[in-house]
Order: C-alpha cells, then sequence, then structure tokens
C-alpha cells in the first residue's frame, strides 16, 4: 500500500522549515529519476504557474461616499466604464471594458494594472439622483490607498489547457488567439502546458473551494469552479478572489490584443500536496501527454473545424507542422512567467510564507459546457442571398454586359466557367469605366480576387465580410466554387426589415 | 557587421542609377527593406552589410552622388522592462528576428530585422518599438 500525507502534516512540515517543495516542471525529470513511490515519500508540494492573458478578469471596487452622496448609476475610470448596477458606490471594472476616448489603446485592465501601480485614476460618476442619494454627478482622482475595498474577482481564469490556433483564410485575421497569418501562416496557443495548474491535478483530488494560491503577486483563494468549468472535456476552469491592494504589477499586466480588445495578463500558481501516488502520477505529466486541438479560427463558427490533435511539447518546440508544412508558433502566455510564479510560489512555501489549505469542497468533475439557447435560428447566406445569380462568360462583350446589369437593376456580374465555376467579378462601376476605353471582353476588366462567401455560412458573416472589405455585394459558392446566387448589402437590409416587423 | 541606412533622394539625383552604382563599387552586400518614391523625393531603407570600412565607403558614395545618407541605429527596439515574454510576436516576424531563447525569454536581433513593423501593434503592451527618422 502507497504512502498517504494529510494537509496538516505538510503545513507542520513547512513550520517546521523542512518542507520539500518542487516545481511542476522539475517533478516531470524526478519522477522519471526515481519513480512515483519514491517521489511521494520525498516531496510534499508541487507548485504550478501561468501568466496569460485571462479576459474573464476584473476588480470590485468601493469607493467610499462623496458629501453630499450619490447613488452612482454609471461610473468611469479613466474613462473606461465599470459596471455600478449594485449599491451606491460599488462597481466592477471588467478587463476588457474599452476606453471611450482612446478605444483598445487602454481597457478595464490596464485601470486594474494603473490601479496596483499605485498611479492615480480619474473616476467620474453619474446619477439620477434620490432623496437619500441627491448628487448626480462626481469627480475624483483617487488611487488604489484611496478606495476601501479593492478586490480582484476573476470569474473564470487558468483554463486547464486551451485550444492552439491557425487560420485557413487567405488574409490575416485579428483574433483573441492573436494576429493569425493567412494560408496556415503560423499557429498561436495559450496556457502553461507542464505548468499549468489545473492541468497538474485534472481530477480535481486536491483542489476546491477555498484552496490558497498565488494570484497577482499575493496569496489569493479559489472562490468556486470557473465559469464555463468543462472537466470532462479537459478545459477545466476556477473563479478566483484575492486582494488586490496587496498585489503587485508584475503579475497583472494590462494589455491589448491587436483589433480584438482589451484584457489582463494575470500571474496564477496552485500549489499541489503530494498527497499519494495519484496524484504524483497527474502532477507528473509531461508536455508530450498534454494534448490539445489545432482548430482553424478562418471559421467564425461556434463549432471550428479541428485540423489535429497537437502536444504542448510540439507547440512549445517553436514550429507546428499544418497542411504538411512547417509554421512559427507563438505562445500568447508567457512561459518564462509561469517559471517564476512556480518559482515564487515554491520560495514561499519554502521560506514559512505560505500554507496549504485544505478545500472546503472539491471542484465538479462532470459538469460540461453548454452552447447559448438560442430562440431561433440564424437564418444562412442561401435563406437570403438572390438567386440564381444572372453570370456571364469571360469572352462576353462588355456593351452587351453593360446593357444587362442596366435592365435588370443588378450592380454585380460573378464571371463563370462553363461549368458555372467562379472566375471573377464585374461590377456596373467596372463597366462604367470601361466603356470607351476600347477594351472589348469581361476577362479584360474582371476583378480577379473575389470576396466570396459560402451557401450555408450564416448571414452575419456575409454581412461582416461586406463591411470590412467596403463593398456591397458577394457571390455565393458551394464547395466546388460553383456560383449559387449573389448576396447584397440590399438582401440584409431586407432581412432585418423582417425581423423588425 | 550589419547596418541600416536611410537614404534621402532630391532633385536630380531621382533620375540617376546611382544604387547600382554604388553596388558595383562596393564588396558589401546591399538589401532594400523600404522605398517610397515619387517624381519629386525619395527615400530607400538599405541594409548593409560588410566590413566597417566597406559600409563607410557605402556611405561616401551615396553622399559624393548627392544621396543623404545617414546611418541608423536602434530603430527598433525590444523594451525589456516592459516586454512579459509571452512571445506573441515572434511567429508574426518574417525573417526570425524576433525570438524565443532557451530561458524563454523573447529577443529582438536588430540585424535581422527589415521593419516590416508586424509586430508592433500585436505586442499585447506595446514593449517594441520603430522610431523611422
Amino acid at each position: 500500500m502507497g504512502i498517504s500525507k494529510s494537509y496538516e502534516e505538510i503545513n507542520q512540515k513547512i513550520r517546521d522549515g523542512d518542507v520539500v517543495v518542487v516545481t511542476a516542471e522539475e517533478i516531470v525529470e524526478l519522477v522519471r529519476e526515481k519513480g512515483e513511490e519514491k517521489v511521494v515519500k520525498e516531496v510534499d508540494v508541487v507548485t504550478t504557474g501561468t501568466f496569460g492573458a485571462m479576459c474573464s478578469s476584473g476588480a470590485w471596487l468601493n469607493f467610499g461616499h462623496s458629501d453630499p452622496p450619490i447613488k452612482m448609476q454609471r461610473v468611469w475610470l479613466n474613462d473606461v466604464e465599470a459596471y455600478t448596477g449594485v449599491a451606491a458606490v460599488d462597481a466592477y471594472i471588467g478587463a476588457t471594458q474599452l476606453s471611450e476616448t482612446q478605444g483598445m489603446e487602454y481597457g478595464g485592465g490596464h485601470v486594474i494594472e494603473d490601479f496596483v501601480r499605485g498611479k492615480e485614476v480619474e473616476l467620474r460618476a453619474t446619477a439620477y439622483g434620490t432623496d437619500c442619494y441627491p448628487r448626480r454627478e462626481v469627480e475624483a482622482s483617487i488611487t488604489i490607498h484611496d478606495v476601501n475595498q479593492a478586490v480582484l474577482c476573476n470569474p473564470r481564469n487558468a483554463y486547464q489547457r486551451y485550444m492552439a490556433a491557425t487560420n485557413s483564410r487567405n488574409e490575416t485575421i485579428y483574433t483573441y488567439m492573436g494576429t493569425l497569418l493567412p494560408n496556415y501562416g503560423n499557429v498561436t496557443f495559450s496556457g502553461a502546458g507542464v505548468l499549468s495548474p489545473l492541468h497538474k491535478d485534472p481530477n480535481y483530488e486536491t483542489i476546491g473551494v477555498g484552496t490558497r494560491i498565488f494570484l497577482g503577486g499575493a496569496q489569493g483563494y479559489i472562490a468556486w469552479e470557473g465559469t464555463q468549468h468543462n472537466p470532462t472535456k479537459a478545459l477545466g476552469t476556477i473563479m478566483v478572489i484575492g486582494d488586490l491592494k496587496e498585489m503587485n504589477s508584475r503579475y497583472l499586466r494590462g494589455c491589448t490584443i491587436n483589433r480584438y480588445g482589451t484584457s489582463l495578463y494575470v500571474g496564477l500558481g496552485i500549489p499541489i500536496p503530494i498527497l499519494n501516488e495519484k496524484i504524483v502520477r497527474t502532477a507528473a505529466a509531461s508536455e508530450d501527454q498534454i494534448k490539445t486541438q489545432l482548430i482553424d479560427y478562418g471559421v467564425p463558427r461556434r463549432d471550428r473545424p479541428v485540423l489535429r490533435d497537437i502536444t504542448y511539447a510540439e507547440l512549445r518546440s517553436g514550429n507546428a507542422e499544418v497542411n504538411g508544412k512547417e509554421v512559427p508558433v507563438s505562445p500568447l502566455s508567457s512561459f518564462k512567467m509561469a517559471r517564476e510564479i512556480a518559482g515564487k510560489l515554491k520560495k514561499w512555501i519554502e521560506g514559512g510564507e505560505f500554507f496549504l489549505s485544505s478545500p472546503v469542497e472539491l471542484l465538479p468533475r462532470d459538469t460540461v459546457f453548454k452552447p447559448m439557447k438560442q430562440a431561433a435560428e440564424v437564418p444562412l447566406v442561401k435563406d437570403v442571398m438572390t438567386k440564381p445569380a444572372i453570370t456571364a462568360a469571360p469572352e462576353d462583350r462588355i456593351p452587351g454586359a453593360a446593357k444587362l446589369l442596366a435592365e435588370r437593376a443588378f450592380n454585380h456580374l460573378p464571371i463563370v466557367d462553363k461549368r458555372g465555376k467562379l472566375l471573377g467579378i464585374v461590377t456596373s462601376w467596372d463597366l462604367a469605366v470601361a466603356l470607351g476605353t476600347g477594351k472589348r471582353k469581361l476577362s479584360e476588366i474582371m476583378t480577379k480576387k473575389v470576396i466570396i462567401v459560402a451557401e450555408d455560412e450564416p448571414v452575419d458573416i456575409a454581412a461582416r465580410k461586406l463591411e470590412q472589405h467596403n463593398i456591397s455585394g458577394l457571390p455565393v459558392i458551394d464547395a466546388d466554387k460553383v456560383v449559387k446566387g449573389i448576396i447584397t448589402s440590399g438582401d440584409i437590409s431586407k432581412l432585418i426589415g423582417r425581423r423588425l416587423k | 557587421m550589419n547596418i541600416k541606412i536611410l537614404l534621402k533622394y532630391a532633385g536630380e539625383a531621382l533620375d540617376k542609377p546611382i544604387l547600382s552604382e554604388v553596388i558595383r563599387k562596393t564588396s558589401a552586400d546591399i538589401n532594400i527593406l523600404h522605398a517610397e518614391i515619387d517624381s519629386r523625393k525619395g527615400e530607400i531603407l538599405i541594409g548593409v552589410e560588410g566590413p566597417p570600412a566597406e559600409i563607410d565607403k557605402v556611405v561616401k558614395l551615396f553622399e559624393e552622388s548627392g544621396v543623404e545618407a545617414e546611418k541608423l541605429e536602434h530603430v527598433v527596439t525590444l523594451d525589456s522592462d516592459v516586454c512579459m515574454d509571452c512571445g506573441a510576436c515572434v511567429s508574426l516576424c518574417p525573417t526570425g528576428a524576433l525570438s524565443i531563447e532557451e530561458d524563454y525569454s523573447v529577443k529582438l536581433d536588430e540585424d535581422k530585422c527589415i521593419l516590416c513593423e508586424v509586430c508592433v501593434p500585436a505586442c499585447p503592451v506595446r514593449a517594441i518599438k520603430v522610431k523611422r527618422p
């Protein structure tokens, strides 16, 4: 029978100064060398760490009362709105809320970092005024020392692992997984892999409500399972809480994800007590055993295509194979910082500054993450498009095409081959410009790089493409590139008209 | 030695094949990194690789032909106090100028940088700066 230890025994060792702590990276080698049985006897705690953008983060603040007092209806901190739909002077500043003056350059994450740095933050609040709270406006310059409570309270942090991202489209896309180059040009991933806190105790044998953790450079706690906690798919998350006043801006960094928005890099580490052999086994998982999926973010749907399984070891190597080609990989979370956090937590425990807490409740192991219950199915492009599209052949003459578009009051003429496959597009503007230039055939004036949409994509995707490329119509194609119709901004306006009725 | 030189063309210099003349007269390798030229003036950013004496010769040759040539140093910088070593930039860099080191810190090799600036907005904490003269 194997050895088993209790939280109290480990805490006593911390008090006595003879606790043995290793990081989640070090234990991999140690178990390989000595075996689980020996390690469970020798090691008491394994420390983990992660440092990545965690959008579901924010802080509760209590500003205290002004005189005369105000019941804040809306409040801004450095022009970033905080949620104050609670009591008079409580507010929640969320990491992804954007500045009303600086847009994506500054957001809630930056406000939190500025508070932690001790900087002055401009507070502005408005209200409707009541008998007890007559004031309608207040402005003040405050620091973290001026507020009563500043509590970091993040509903979803420390994803056990995360999907790796790439992009099949022929254009660069800007996502919460960073900038994704065209034609599978790069891969990005997130998560600390071998140091990932939740992946080192994937069965939640030790991690639960009340577990004391490293949070933003201070001691914090796990408050609950995180939102979207999905342990059955190895996508567990935690809700965490801690005193912002104690935290360190080295481990809480406001950030801008290019053309996506703002967020907060959160430094978080969990100590895993080595209570028995089973816990050693999972804590000693190496990066070639930690798998995730490589996902095509070029498809903007809830269920994006999975290209293949991929290990953190491959991602960490700096290159990954996508469709037979080696492409560069960007980690979005800092492994260097994750290491620092696991190391710091180790030092705290060894130095008797940090004691383990036995969880009050373990986290659920069987919940799943459900999709949104939608009132109506989103209409697809094929439901809205104009069909069949009037098309022409590349050898057709320009004057004839101009006449056709004028008669039918169309502006877009897809050019197709004999089987109906898309070759290019000619717009009424192209025709107007071409008349009188001596050009004769449509092939001479057609645009060959055509922005298209597939017939079974949601209308929202067509609308986004029209807006992004500043165009008014898109040919709709099937899987064989055969033109099935045209969707125009007019078709989409009509749809919205119907929805409003 | 590898250095970037900003060439400023104006007036008569615009009509002459100065760059090819310089290339013929030097053993240094010249790489055009960025160019903007219209009918009145032009700017070309070149990377020059060769021994220091040869680089000085390149500068001299341009200046003798009426092109202003300015050696640029530290045009692109990675502020290590600001950088979190996340690595978001590394897969976007077309030349490998940004890389992850053994100890997982992010490193910038200025010599390899062609100033495409793709990394600049992709850095979540704005640690990479390009200062064009």
